[in-house]
């Protein structure tokens, strides 16, 4: 092969990497590495409460601590977790695919309560005058009636009184 | 020869382009397939393994019955055989019958592309362009076979890839069997048996490795740009086009580099970088893919002609060693697709798994009312069992949009937020695929840096 012939192909197969990494070096660059969905949270792990002002976002904050404490006892995600109590069939579904019976499910969201009591006493949100009557209650709740709360995601989601029974009469009357 | 050159030349090359087109014109229709035949990912990228793995497996052996029982004769009935399938499979509707019937496909495919190559030098008069036809029009079928398939999909059905093949494979036997009745009434095979040499084992080793990169790279290409990005066939058609429109360019490359080594080097190059800038996509558009097909298109025009040409130079019978590449390059692709398909299978459903679970983050995370909260919850749960296992399109579950202005301002945000979050996942779902797919082009490199020393 003639000496020209060579050169170009040094020529091609340095312009070839010198293309390769500059396309690699530039996505990289503009974030490529990093572009995947954002990684859910460890439910057990503190998840700090936002600023929450008034009943309703007291209960929302709740509600979201205590499916951190039950989705962590079950070793899931908090967000599987509320969507598998979206409907009764979505309920269903998950105890399916993981091997978990509603007498688990009742465990873990009772669990998960507790952990919302700790939450929003630490969060100055429920004096601690009150969270010790508010633990003995959920501690109380039979086994049937937190399942029953547990088909229907409003009672969890949307209405913490309804949820927590009589813990959430006694909420209504001592929060502001 | 009983034909007339013109169109005998026009006939081999429209059966070497139709075969050879088949190993990836379905590639499109997977998706629709996968739907309509109710199978898995998996299942159905047996669609494409079958055909190759019949051609790879078959392809030496035709080439070796094309030269006992004659090339016209070993290509007349090929046809016939790949337009019967053709038919079978268009006319199926099981997934094990379209499988079965593809194989049958590649048998016929196989017998025809490789005594095409040992009719082609009585056709030119040089065995030297006859490889060069044969390989050029290979290349413009595999080429064309995605776009032409995904707008069939799109507009007619995935069955009408199939069927729309059975008068053009039986139209391109038409002038061939000319050549097979010569055969039958004189007795004389079109070229005498030799005594066949080795294939060049490194050339097509590498080939087998550039041809599973390549693979990988079309095929996760479709299913991200269908599957992830929910684009239409058609659609995804006209996206990978680019990859032939820049082998056109690499094909003008080419003859400016002699050095077949070094152009088979670059080549494997440019596809494993390519190959990597689909793994580091920074974002879910479709113009962020066309420098990484830009460098795969050239790239693979480069390695494919490079190696084909190294495979075949100085030896003969043409045909043998024609098929030996068919085998290399049909191997490369299955072992591609055997070896990826797990991976993003397993990284699609992991991937889906935290997009959803991020976006509900975000639902749950959010300011909105608790009863629209679990509303949402409510749909998205439903489109997600409506989807079985796919990355879903979300925007359903957001609709009606509430009346309140800034209810529906709040509702717009989570919707483009969960979108956005899906779009991340299915992107980054292929990323490890494609980086697998970068790896295998890169290592084409150690047989291609052997060549020069160990000419086997």
């Amino acid at each position: 092969m003639s000496t020209d012939g060579a050169r170009r192909g040094q020529i091609l197969v340095i312009g070839s990497i010198v293309v390769a990494l500059a396309l690699v070096g530039i996505y990289l660059a503009a974030g490529g590495a990093s572009y995947a969905p954002e990684k859910s949270q460890d439910p057990c792990q503190d998840r700090p409460w936002r600023d929450p002002q008034g009943l309703q976002a007291i209960a929302e904050q709740f509600s979201l601590s205590a499916l951190d404490g039950a989705a962590c006892q079950l070793g899931v995600t908090r967000e599987t977790l509320a969507r598998a109590l979206a409907t009764p069939e979505a309920r269903e579904r998950f105890s399916e695919r993981y091997g978990i019976d509603d007498e688990k499910l009742a465990k873990a969201i009772r669990a998960g309560l507790l952990r919302a009591v700790d939450d929003a006493e630490e969060a100055g949100a429920l004096s601690p005058f009150l969270a010790g009557p508010v633990r003995g209650v959920i501690e109380e709740i039979p086994l049937d009636r937190a399942i029953e709360l547990i088909t229907d995601a409003r009672s969890l989601l949307g209405n913490v009184q309804g949820f927590l029974g009589p813990a959430g009469e006694l909420l209504e009357e001592f929060l502001p | 020869m009983a034909a007339a050159p013109r169109p005998r030349l026009a006939a081999l090359a429209l059966a070497v382009g139709l075969v050879l087109a088949d190993s990836s014109i379905v590639v499109l229709a997977l998706p629709e397939i996968y739907r309509e035949l109710d199978t898995s990912v998996a299942g159905v990228t047996w669609v494409l393994i079958s055909f190759n793995l019949v051609m790879a497996l078959a392809a030496v052996p035709a080439a070796l019955l094309a030269r006992r029982v004659g090339p016209g004769r070993t290509a007349a009935v090929g046809l016939a055989v790949f337009a019967g399938a053709g038919l079978a499979c268009g006319l199926s509707d099981q997934l094990s019958t379209l499988i079965v019937a593809r194989c049958v496909q590649a048998l016929g495919g196989a017998a025809a592309v490789t005594a095409a190559l040992e009719l082609l030098p009585a056709t030119v008069g040089s065995e030297r362009r006859a490889a060069a036809i044969w390989a050029g029009a290979g290349a413009t079928g595999a080429a064309l076979g995605p776009a032409v398939g995904g707008v069939l999909t799109e507009l007619v059905s995935w069955q009408s890839i199939f069927l729309i093949q059975v008068p053009v494979a039986l139209a391109a036997a038409v002038p061939i069997l000319a050549v097979a009745k010569h055969e039958a009434a004189t007795g004389i095979i079109a070229t005498e048996v030799r005594r066949t040499g080795r294939p060049h084992l490194l050339a097509n080793l590498a080939l087998a490795m550039v041809s599973a990169a390549i693979a990988a790279a079309l095929f996760l290409l479709v299913l991200l740009l269908i599957e992830g990005w929910r684009l239409t066939p058609i659609g995804a058609a006209i996206v990978v086009t680019a990859m032939p429109l820049f082998a056109i360019l690499g094909s003008r490359i080419g003859p400016l580099v002699p050095d077949a080594r070094a152009r088979a080097a670059a080549g494997a190059i440019l596809v494993a970088g390519g190959l990597a800038g689909l793994a580091l996509l920074p974002k879910a558009e479709v113009v962020l893919t066309l420098p990484p097909q830009a460098l795969i298109g050239v790239g693979l025009s480069l390695v494919l002609s490079a190696l084909t040409e190294t495979a075949l130079g100085g030896r003969s019978p043409q045909a043998i060693h024609g098929g030996w590449t068919i085998s290399a390059r049909h191997a490369g692709v299955v072992i591609g697709l055997l070896a990826l398909t797990p991976i993003f299978t397993a990284d699609i459903a992991e991937q889906r798994q935290q997009a959803i679970d991020a976006g509900t983050a975000v639902i749950l995370d959010s300011r909105a009312s608790p009863l629209l909260k679990i509303q949402l919850a409510e749909r998205i749960e439903e489109r997600l069992e409506g989807e079985k296992g796919r990355v879903p399109t979300i925007g359903p579950a957001f609709e009606p949009l509430p009346e309140d202005p800034a209810e529906r301002e709040s509702v717009l945000v989570l919707r483009d937020e969960l979108q956005e979050q899906l779009d991340r996942g299915a992107t980054h779902a292929f990323s490890p695929s494609f980086l697998l797919g970068a790896l295998l082009a890169l290592l084409a490199l150690i047989p291609i840096g052997l060549a020069r020393r160990v000419d086997l």
